[in-house]
């Protein structure tokens, strides 16, 4: 049986001057004494209240717990560094306290990591629903003109400017005045607490979208494809319903606390930047299919209340989508055509419809971008 | 004949003067290796969370393994200090992130400038912030019981920095030896070990003297191509398609126009990315060795010997070993691809999808985690063993005569340079 070590020798720095002093070290029943060569005591330590700092390989370092001195004792003696590790708790060379301590930070981070998903999964789409309804209409038109002057230079690429709009010259008011008339109709019963900004522009496909503060954009390839002027009505009573379900305010609003959750907190590391990118795009599309869902069904409920056919918007989703390719399921932020369809022709029912526009006034507003 | 003074302490023990080189670096590589790898799988699951411990694991690796005078340094940082001082930061940044956007909203002449302004703002808060990173450090590093510490109003060092910066750009890079100097004697001036006062000694004039020639193989046959390049273009000729349309707009520009300056351009990109390649460890090298020479504290003097082959062979060695994991990865990468298309095998769904765009995701984040982690451990502790190895160090004496002064700084500081995304380790 070895003898228990009970002294040995170490460097001792008080950590009020730099000096160094070779030091023997004692070990008691309960604490550690330091002494200097001269037999003086300069430390007296607990084995409980001692802890390892760190240092290079093969020295211990040891300072007193809870002390504002940076007085530090050094052991390169392993023998007495095994008895120290033995007598004192806090002391744990075999590292399995420190490992202890490092999984349950690791699975503490895990878990938060999990838990800020969940977040931006669920929590991100419902707080921004409910703030949406509270920003001021003020606030939001301000900001919709900020956004139409950058989204008006983006689409009006030959920097047309007033030329850009349709239904402006001599030939086109007619055009214009029986555009006027649909939207007349939807606006009346929609009873929005904002007045709506529509504008028809030269633009070949097939589209129209609305901006915060009630600016909405028809594209000419959109009335190209119409046959009726309920299929028209039925894509602007969905715009519509983007604008009375502030949904301009929900997509700043989201887009804003996915940058704060994966942009902040997230993904501070080398490659993170592809993950954030990924998953923002991608939470930003699935909450988008959800809000076109919604948008679906005010625009049935519009056209009930304005007399027109519900199914009409079914109809011309169909037309279009037949000649454009959906692309990767995960980035589609619309529902695909034929569940959209479904659920369209699902609330619209079969309701008695009168015509919202005449025949003359339905092929003049067919030629409100015709130039010549 | 006279009598010892009673209150006299009794000499200090003799201590035998160490017969191994003043400064030396003990940590082990494969220690390191581990340290890293295993830190940067948890960096994935933890989608960066696990960054304070890994900065400050490194930490105290890299301060253990340096040993001066036969005593190494303590790195006394914890992971939570680092990661309340990342949340503190968070509280200022949020709001003034939130300002800069509701301004930039409301137009007017605020709004449009709002753009300039905020840049302005962040970076000096960015040098703010590394200024006072800089003081956490170096309160928590500790020799023979002793912290170092550092004054200073970081507010003056960040305006001092951005103006210095800016001159920077506008010289390009010609006022750098002058900034550099500028900003490391205010760094060094405000710099204490205990008692000992700091101070750097390198002189602009040399620094820019060594560096000049380096400057001008960059920028001439940078700046010849550029001209080269645009003045090749018909400019007249791209006014008048520009105005056509964009459709015409673009097939000319796929055609014949750009054709001369996108070659011109081409073989100037190609050749000031291998000049950088080739100058910039030459560069780093001149630069190492200018500053550490010009550190004192004191009546101590550091002098550095670093020689440029061995950061030649610290880049080396990365590219060596980028070179094998990048082999490895495209294997794996191929393998993964035939399992994944196996797995999802024409099928059409979402859930498809999403596991397709999962294993891509994974597996470019194991990639630039694994290139991360190589530069780390061939260059990073390289670079550190190196620099550390090739410092001679006159009057070391002064060291045994040191007392403590100074107290620990908040974390905020390094919380800040987290947040805002400046500042390394």
């Amino acid at each position: 049986m070895n003898a228990m070590t009970v002294a040995g020798t170490g460097t001792f720095f008080d950590g009020i001057t730099t000096a160094r002093r070779e030091v023997t070290i004692e070990l008691g029943a309960t604490v550690m004494l330091i002494r200097a060569p001269d037999g003086a005591i300069l430390a007296e330590w607990p084995y409980g209240g001692i802890e390892a700092r760190s240092a290079p390989e093969g020295l211990l370092r040891l300072a007193k717990t809870g002390s504002p001195s940076l007085a530090r004792l050094e052991i390169r003696d392993p023998r007495l560094a095994t008895a120290i590790d033995d007598l004192s708790i806090p002391i744990d060379r075999s590292g399995h306290a420190e490992r202890r301590d490092r999984t349950k930070v690791i699975a503490w981070s895990v878990a938060a990591t999990v838990s800020l998903i969940l977040v931006a999964v669920i929590g991100v789409p419902e707080i921004a629903t409910r703030l949406a309804p509270l920003i001021p209409y003020s606030v939001e038109r301000k900001f919709g003109t900020a956004i139409d002057a950058q989204i008006r230079r983006s689409i009006d690429t030959r920097h047309a400017g007033a030329a850009f709009e349709c239904g402006n010259n001599q030939g086109n008011k007619p055009g214009r005045a029986a555009f006027d008339k649909l939207m007349g109709q939807l606006e009346a019963a929609a009873a929005l607490p904002l007045p709506l900004n529509p504008a028809v522009v030269h633009r070949d496909e097939a589209n129209a979208f609305a901006l915060p503060g009630g600016r909405v954009y028809v594209f000419e390839g959109l009335i190209d494809k119409a046959e009726t002027p309920d299929e028209l009505a039925g894509v602007l009573a969905h715009e519509i319903g983007h604008v009375a379900h502030r949904d301009g305010n929900r997509n700043v609003l989201e887009g804003a606390g996915l940058s704060f959750l994966f942009g902040m907190l997230l993904g501070d590391f080398v490659g993170g930047g592809a993950v954030i990118f990924a998953a923002k795009t991608i939470l930003q599309t699935s909450y988008s299919r959800d809000v076109e869902t919604a948008a679906d069904g005010y625009g049935v409920t519009l056209m009930h209340k304005i007399g027109g056919d519900a199914r009409a918007l079914g109809t011309i989703l169909t037309r279009i989508a037949g000649t454009t390719h959906p692309g990767p399921k995960l980035l589609l932020d619309h529902p695909d055509t034929p569940s959209r369809v479904a659920f369209i022709n699902s609330l619209a029912g079969s309701a008695p419809t009168k015509p919202l526009l005449d025949k003359a006034e339905w092929a003049a507003l067919k030629r409100i971008c015709q130039t010549s | 004949m006279s009598m010892p003074d009673a209150a006299v302490p009794p000499p200090l023990p003799a201590v035998a003067p160490p017969a191994i080189p003043m400064v030396r670096f003990l940590g082990d590589d494969t220690v390191y290796w581990r340290l890293l790898i295993r830190g940067a799988v948890l960096l994935m699951f933890t989608l960066g969370i696990y960054r304070f411990w890994l900065a400050t694991d490194i930490r105290r690796f890299l301060w253990s393994g340096t040993e001066l005078g036969g005593d190494s340094f303590e790195y006394s940082g914890t992971a939570r200090e680092l990661l309340i001082g990342f949340l503190i930061a968070l509280t200022i940044v949020i709001p003034l992130y939130s300002l800069f956007f509701f301004v930039a909203l409301g137009g007017g002449p605020l709004g449009d400038t709002s753009g300039l302004l905020s840049f302005v703002l962040l970076t000096l808060l960015g040098h703010y912030a590394v200024y006072r990173a800089r003081r956490y450090r170096l309160t928590r590093t500790i020799y023979r019981g002793v912290r170092f510490h550092q004054t200073g109003p970081a507010w003056r060092y960040a305006v001092c920095a951005l103006f210095w910066f800016t001159l920077i750009v506008l010289s390009l890079g010609l006022a750098y030896p002058a900034a550099q100097s500028r900003l490391e004697r205010f760094k060094m001036r405000h710099t204490f070990f205990g008692d000992l006062p700091g101070r750097f000694e390198g002189s602009a004039s040399q620094l820019f003297l060594r560096g000049i020639l380096l400057w001008v193989l960059l920028m001439v046959p940078l700046t010849v191509g550029l001209v080269a390049s645009l003045g090749s273009i018909d400019w007249s000729e791209l006014e008048k398609v520009a105005d056509a349309g964009s459709e015409e707009f673009w097939t000319w520009l796929l055609g014949h126009g750009l054709a001369g300056a996108a070659a011109i351009g081409g073989v100037t990109i190609l050749w000031t990315l291998l000049s950088i390649a080739v100058l910039f460890p030459i560069f780093q090298a001149m630069l190492w060795r200018w500053w550490a020479s010009g550190l004192r504290f004191g009546d101590l003097a550091v002098t550095s010997r670093l020689r440029t082959g061995q950061v030649f062979g610290v880049y080396g060695r990365f590219l060596g070993y980028a070179l094998l994991f990048t082999i490895a990865g495209t294997v794996v990468g191929i393998v993964g691809l035939l399992v994944v298309g196996f797995v999802v095998k024409g099928s059409d769904s979402l859930w498809s999808e999403i596991f397709a765009t999962a294993a891509a995701l994974g597996f470019y984040v194991a990639m630039m985690l694994g290139y991360s982690t190589i530069y780390q451990a061939t260059v990073k502790l390289g670079l550190w063993r190196c620099i550390v190895e090739t410092l001679d160090v006159s009057n070391p004496h002064v060291l045994e005569r040191v007392s403590a002064a100074g107290e620990a700084s908040s974390p905020v500081g390094e919380g800040l340079a987290d947040a805002l995304n400046v500042g390394g380790i």
